[in-house]
């Protein structure tokens, strides 16, 4: 054997042996959101995001293969181009035409909240999944058996291998993989944004209506995310039909009655219609309720006590600040829409 | 040119050596095996469809001080899965300890930690998706006429489930630890407590007693 057949022969080894320290490698990627905002309460080290892992759960999320008739995927309640929320229905839908109980919230900012659904029923973002994918009225599915099928994807399989280096596909890694891709919706380019920024000014009456805000509202919808993230009773009266009485049922807490997580208001000029039950159709329709409809009780919020006092005219400033926090960029970041070429990938433009 | 080579032929060799190399040396740890074991009588009015449960956190102690403690503790025993009712601790030889700890059930930091893997994967059926946190105590059957079924779990308060047992032990080799579900159910009224499937005061207190039914047998 001459010198370059050994070389050759250990060249061979030492491919697989390094390939053993340096399999697939993965782009790291690291989300970007303002210098003034709070750090993220995600723990980022138990799931670092990779565009791989991103991509694969954006995938995930798009596709109906997580419900149990593959008719329902994540985006058919959570539609990128409403802020990843069900517009105009007011609650949500699942297999076989059921009805859900509760209006699909919109998802942004999901890195800084550590409550999640309506009643904060789920303590974190990873185990958010699981709750529409197992609800009978949602997808009524199984983890193990969407596992299953998508353990059948040849596609699928390849992008958890080239996320997790696992040839399994676990339900930790179908969790974290949705994580990932939800992690990547941040909405931070706002009008309101650009002003905190420096970098546009307020209308006169933009800038009332954002003063009006900051005495009349920003107790429960805190700047920047404009939720204070707990659970307030905003005196809507109980639905006779629905009966959800909210955070209650989670806690047993008759303190909890009738609350619900306080909702973000960025780009609520398209994520109607509002409050948990969908009851609101428009923003004037929420701020009549505030005006004049709270409907005392035990629990309601101590921040609103009593209606709001708001002349025709700041109802008009306050909704006009409001449109400020709509978010084009986030809206129709093409980053966050349907992934045509995960799923055609023949049809992608050269 | 051949210099360079011969660099690379001992670079790759290194490699080689590096990624197949094995570590030499006397073994100065001690197996000890954990068994796991549920009694229960059944009998033609008592069957058991399912049982299932969490034991984590393990800790040996020494004279009350902890002395080891388990990495990534988390076991899920299952009744029907012979192979999660033992595992193995290697601790070194000179570790001596006299009392072993661990909790019934997950800790509130695994409940909000974010999704994990192994035992506590979600496709376990050990995971509640619509009132977060893990099961920590499953149990179905059917005491005739009446069927049973516990999903004992919560972990906040001031419903926490979760149960520290402190067992002592003289034995160095083997912890046969067991816990009797006879007289869990013997304690409990079937005809009015049949049904437990959120967490709340009634999880809290069948957990509480399923923590005074753990033993361990030399």
């Amino acid at each position: 054997m001459n010198k370059n057949n050994i070389i050759a022969f250990l060249s061979v080894f030492a491919f697989f042996g390094s390939a053993m320290y340096f399999p697939y490698t993965t782009t790291p990627v690291k989300i970007k959101y303002p210098e003034y905002w709070p750090k993220p309460v995600y723990n980022f080290e138990k799931n670092p995001l990779t565009q791989e892992g991103i991509d694969l759960g954006r995938k995930l999320f798009y596709d109906p293969i997580l419900s149990k008739d593959s008719s329902i995927s994540c985006s058919n309640c959570h539609l990128s181009y409403t802020a990843f929320t069900h517009v105009d229905h007011k609650l949500s839908h699942g297999i076989n035409d059921s009805i859900g109980n509760r209006n699909s919230p919109s998802l942004m900012n999901l890195a800084w909240h550590n409550s999640f659904m309506w009643d904060g029923a789920v303590s974190h973002l990873d185990f958010q999944a699981l709750a529409p994918i197992s609800h009978p009225a949602e997808m009524g599915e199984n983890i193990n058996n969407v596992i299953l099928k998508l353990t059948k994807s040849t596609d699928y399989v390849k992008r958890f291998y080239q996320t997790f280096k696992d040839s399994a596909i676990t339900g930790e890694y179908l969790l974290k993989a949705i994580s990932q891709f939800e992690l990547t919706l941040i909405s931070c380019n706002s009008k309101y944004d650009s002003v905190m920024r420096k970098a546009a000014n307020f209308t006169l009456q933009e800038e009332n209506g954002y003063q009006l805000f900051k005495k009349e509202c920003s107790s429960c919808h805190t700047e920047p995310f404009f939720t204070n993230g707990k659970f307030e009773n905003n005196g809507i009266p109980l639905d006779s039909v629905l009966l959800d009485y909210g955070r209650y049922n989670i806690t047993k807490n008759p303190n909890d009655s009738l609350k619900f997580k306080v909702p973000t208001l960025r780009n609520i000029e398209f994520s109607h219609p509002y409050m948990h039950d969908g009851r609101f159709k428009n923003l004037s329709e929420v701020l009549k309720h505030y005006t004049t409809k709270v409907f005392p009780s035990k629990t309601v919020s101590k921040h609103l006590g009593n209606s709001i006092s708001l002349s025709s005219n700041q109802k008009v400033d306050l909704t006009s600040f409001l449109l400020t926090l709509t978010d084009k960029n986030f809206l129709f970041n093409k980053k966050n829409a349907f992934p045509r070429k995960f799923y055609f990938p023949s049809t992608e433009k050269k | 040119m051949i210099g360079q080579l011969k660099i690379l032929k001992w670079l790759f060799i290194f490699i080689f050596l590096a990624n197949y190399s094995i570590s030499i040396g006397q073994k100065a740890t001690n197996d000890i095996l954990i068994n796991i074991s549920t009694s229960v009588n059944t009998n033609d009015s008592l069957s058991i469809d399912k049982l299932k449960f969490y034991l984590s956190n393990f800790n040996l102690l020494k004279e009350g001080e902890i002395v080891w403690t388990e990495k990534k503790s988390y076991h899920l025993v299952d009744i029907s899965k012979q192979k999660s009712q033992s595992f193995t601790f290697i601790l070194l030889k000179s570790i001596e300890f006299d009392e072993v700890q661990f909790l019934l059930g997950t800790d509130s930091l695994t409940n909000t930690d974010g999704v994990m893997g192994g035992d506590l994967d979600p496709t376990k059926g050990m995971y509640w998706a619509w009132n977060s946190g893990y099961i920590n105590f499953k149990l179905e059957g059917t005491s005739s006429p009446f069927p049973f079924e516990f999903h004992l779990g919560g972990y906040a308060p001031p419903f926490q489930t979760v149960q520290k047992i402190k067992l002592q032990t003289t034995n160095r080799n083997r912890l046969n630890i067991g816990l009797n579900i006879t007289d869990f159910l013997n304690q409990i009224d079937l005809t009015k407590t049949h049904k437990i499937m959120s967490p709340g005061k009634e999880a809290q207190q069948l957990s509480i007693l399923l923590s005074t039914l753990f033993s361990i047998s030399e």
